[in-house]
């Protein structure tokens, strides 16, 4: 799993009928860098199935593989969704992170 | 897996039924002694602690963490810390 910031979304008609109906959004996970200095991810984007009503601005937890498949599974409650198309979901919606940095850098001056 | 230190926790209320109660740690990947820049998220049941050195493990491994067994695919798992490092050379 990874921590990201929800940046935006993506919509289409043409699609896997399984996949019909899920929102899919667009997400940025944060780096080392990012939460030392507390600033929003800026780099890569992943595609990723939203069950949660996350928005943008939200912070989530992003799982990969068949952990997103039983997290769809289990907040829409059909037992057919596992073989849904996706392999990235939203499986948390972010309260508060607490990072506590390994190295701290140099002071300065 | 991944190895490298526990960098944080993260705090979550609204989320899938399978992770309620679990306790999620950031771990910050390592190679060799430096860190990637990576930083991953982990459901810890060892109770890691900030700093200490862990490993991650993915996928069918996670959920071998979490719940072992052949019948835990319902699990929702995909990374897992596995092994708190006491040294290594």
């Amino acid at each position: 799993m990874f921590l990201a910031r929800v940046v935006g979304s993506v919509w289409s008609t043409v699609k896997w009928p399984e996949i019909g109906g899920l929102k899919l959004l667009l997400v940025r996970p944060y780096s080392l860098e990012d939460l030392a200095k507390e600033r929003a991810p800026e780099k890569d984007l992943v595609v990723c199935a939203d069950v949660l009503d996350a928005g943008v601005g939200d912070d989530v937890v992003i799982a990969y593989g068949h952990a997103a498949r039983v997290a769809v599974s289990q907040v829409l409650g059909e037992s057919e969704r596992p073989n849904v198309p996706i392999d990235a979901a939203i499986v948390a919606v972010v309260d508060r992170v607490q990072v506590t940095l390994p190295e701290k850098p140099p002071e300065r001056g | 897996m991944i190895r490298g230190p526990v960098i944080g926790e993260v705090w979550t209320t609204r989320k899938a039924p399978g992770l309620s109660g679990r306790k999620l740690v950031l771990v910050a990947v390592r190679a060799d002694s430096q860190l990637t820049g990576r930083v991953v998220v982990a459901i810890d049941t060892l109770d890691a602690r900030t700093g200490e050195e862990v490993t991650v493990s993915f996928g069918s491994g996670a959920r071998n963490v979490i719940a072992p067994g052949p019948d835990n695919r319902e699990v929702l798992a995909d990374a897992a810390v596995s092994v708190l490092v006491d040294g290594e050379e």
